[in-house]
């Protein structure tokens, strides 16, 4: 991290005496500026609301002063903006924030608008063709969406938020492991559905259910984790009404069958142990934000050495990286639901590229149906924008590379 | 002592008389008639034109960090102009103010001053309600003055001018419904830091 030149401090100083405690976070005058202003803002206001509900006047008179000054102490020790204010906007939800779950990113905003877009665009390219069958119309297949690893629900809602008006039936389902995720995620919807951000159709529409990703599927000693957490494949043959199929068939028959699920969209931990620790990782978000959001637990075969068998295509790969874990488990069960287009989020452009030589490897039918799965790369940066050409073309399967 | 007290009766004898006509008033005196006529609509932007930058690091991103920067950058490649705004935390609300203000500002840049466009006549109502202002203030001043004039005339000049400013500071506070003088002050502060919070926004 380079070091603030102390002609900036003495500036930041004249301006405002707390801003060489942002500066200490923001590392940018501009930014330190920014957040002060958003958190005198903050200040202010619950100072307000909290007089109009208990007008005291004995309290101190520069109450909500006092309140800047300690949330400039905590922003300088690397606390979260968002967990100190409560709430980050996210497209145009307002996603609350709280220690134990991990903040949404702007990179995960702008690339869940894309997605969106894309959905739309393949609906509007399938519904020309069959406008000749009316049966459609009075009992139209729901778009169905799942959203694996939701932490705070944020990609859940704002897909609801931005595809419930082009589409009248819609199920968006949002997993994830942890407890206080879900109980946020919940609150989140009920939060914005009050704040008139969300129609009142998500309260139906959104559902989020706990469950373990990575968790196999046990031969029938019961379908829950040893931890009491169910399985994600249970959930998922409930939700999308195919109880038999959910088994993967080598058979191609499964290439022409209709898919399952519209859209698989997952935000999963990926990163390594070692980027953790070695510097990449910022000291904020290493402090404060959970790790089970950020790193994928150790492999489980070397915690339970259990004659688990595992798939085959994956032994045959190789070893796959520990931070990779998820997109393994997430692409198998993307193909298990037959999911149209699935999207990724990931750390850089060599784990994308891992990504991609994973689904090439374990895509069904990938040897005799090569044009069957189309792969995209949505860069983030401007550099890997140059090198990819960013060029689009629509295609069944896209995997996203988020930096 | 009763003579100190009988100053505020005094004072206060002249605004409840003015107080019955105020209630019958209008509460403007200024024309409400460009609040209700509807602004000429705002310039389409093509959308090819402009090029947008969330203003994105070339280091690690995504989970790694937690970046609190939600600046977007719009450049109307035409007419060069570029607009940054980060007014806001959230990115999807700085892009739709930056994207009005640029509108603005290219129709500024492509009319001139010569045509009603929606910058100038919004400038022209800022200006017309500053120097309204302006007068009103000028006005309740001078009829202050010309009070505390009469009144030291009536009283004889025999208090000195000391009471005649407590019992004006009294009035004020009565006028505020804010018993002390202490959390006015604190108000006073308040409504200034909010006012510094409102200028900024606005200058962005």
């Amino acid at each position: 991290m380079p070091r603030i030149r102390p002609s900036t401090l003495i500036k930041a100083s004249r301006d405002n005496p707390l801003l060489p405690l942002l500066l200490k976070e923001c590392r940018t005058l501009e930014s330190a500026r920014n957040e002060l202003r958003w958190l005198r803002e903050h200040a202010l206001r619950t100072s307000q609301t909290r007089t109009r509900q208990q007008p005291n006047p004995t309290t101190p008179l520069a109450e909500w002063k006092m309140h800047l000054l300690s949330m400039c102490r905590q922003r300088s020790r690397g606390y979260p903006l968002q967990y100190i204010l409560g709430d980050q906007p996210f497209g145009d939800l307002e996603i609350l924030c709280r220690p134990g779950v991990l903040i949404p990113r702007p990179d995960t905003e702008s690339y869940v608008i894309q997605a969106a877009k894309l959905v739309e665009q393949m609906a509007m390219a399938e519904a020309t063709p069959s406008e000749r069958s009316s049966t459609d119309k009075d009992d139209p297949k729901p778009l169905r969406i799942l959203d694996l690893c939701t932490g705070t629900g944020c990609i859940t809602l704002l897909l609801h938020a931005l595809l419930s008006p082009r589409f009248e039936h819609l199920r968006v389902m949002g997993i994830d492991i942890s407890s206080k995720a879900l109980s946020l995620a919940r609150k989140n919807l009920d939060h914005n559905l009050q704040q008139g951000l969300l129609t009142h159709r998500a309260s139906t529409d959104v559902q989020f259910h706990r469950a373990d990703v990575l968790g196999l599927p046990t031969g029938g000693g019961g379908d829950d984790d040893a931890d009491g957490i169910p399985n994600v494949e249970k959930i998922l043959s409930e939700y999308f009404d195919q109880p038999g199929e959910m088994e993967m068939s080598e058979d191609l028959l499964a290439i022409d069958l209709e898919p399952g699920c519209d859209l698989l969209i997952s935000n999963p931990p990926y990163i390594s142990t070692s980027d953790f620790r070695n510097g990449t990782t910022a000291r904020s978000v290493r402090l404060f934000e959970p790790k089970l959001a950020l790193v994928p637990p150790p492999p489980r075969s070397q915690q339970f050495p259990t004659p688990t068998p595992t798939p085959t295509p994956t032994s045959a790969m190789g070893a796959v990286r520990p931070e990779d874990i998820f997109y393994r488990r997430i692409l198998e069960l993307s193909y298990k639901l037959r999911t149209k287009v699935t999207v990724l989020e990931c750390g850089d452009i060599k784990q994308a590229e891992r990504v991609i030589e994973m689904h090439n490897f374990m895509a069904p039918g990938q040897d005799r149906f090569q044009d069957h799965f189309d792969v995209q790369v949505w860069p983030n940066t401007e550099q890997d924008m140059a090198f990819y050409g960013f060029h689009h073309n629509d295609g069944s399967r896209s995997s996203d590379s988020s930096r | 002592m009763s003579q100190l007290r009988s100053i505020p009766r005094a004072l206060k004898l002249p605004l409840k008389q003015l107080q019955v006509p105020l209630q019958h008033r209008p509460f403007t005196q200024t024309h409400s008639t460009h609040g209700k006529k509807p602004l000429p609509p705002r310039l389409k932007l093509n959308d090819e034109d402009l090029s947008v930058a969330y203003l994105k690091g070339t280091g690690p991103g995504g989970q790694k960090i937690n970046k609190t920067n939600s600046a977007v950058q719009i450049s109307h490649k035409p007419t060069g102009i570029v607009i940054k705004c980060q007014a806001t935390r959230s990115q999807s609300q700085n892009h739709k103010i930056a994207r009005s203000l640029l509108a603005d500002r290219v129709e500024a840049h492509l009319k001139g001053d010569q045509s009603p466009s929606r910058v100038s006549i919004k400038a022209e109502a800022a200006r017309k309600k500053k120097a309204s202002k302006v007068k009103k203030a000028r006005r309740k001043y001078r009829g202050l003055e010309g009070e505390s004039a009469e009144l030291e005339a009536e009283e004889g000049g025999e208090d000195d001018g000391e009471v005649v400013l407590d019992a004006d500071a009294g009035e004020r506070a009565s006028e505020d419904g804010v018993g002390g003088r202490g959390i006015e002050e604190d108000e006073v502060q308040k409504v200034e830091s909010r006012k510094n919070l409102k200028d900024k926004d606005e200058s962005l």
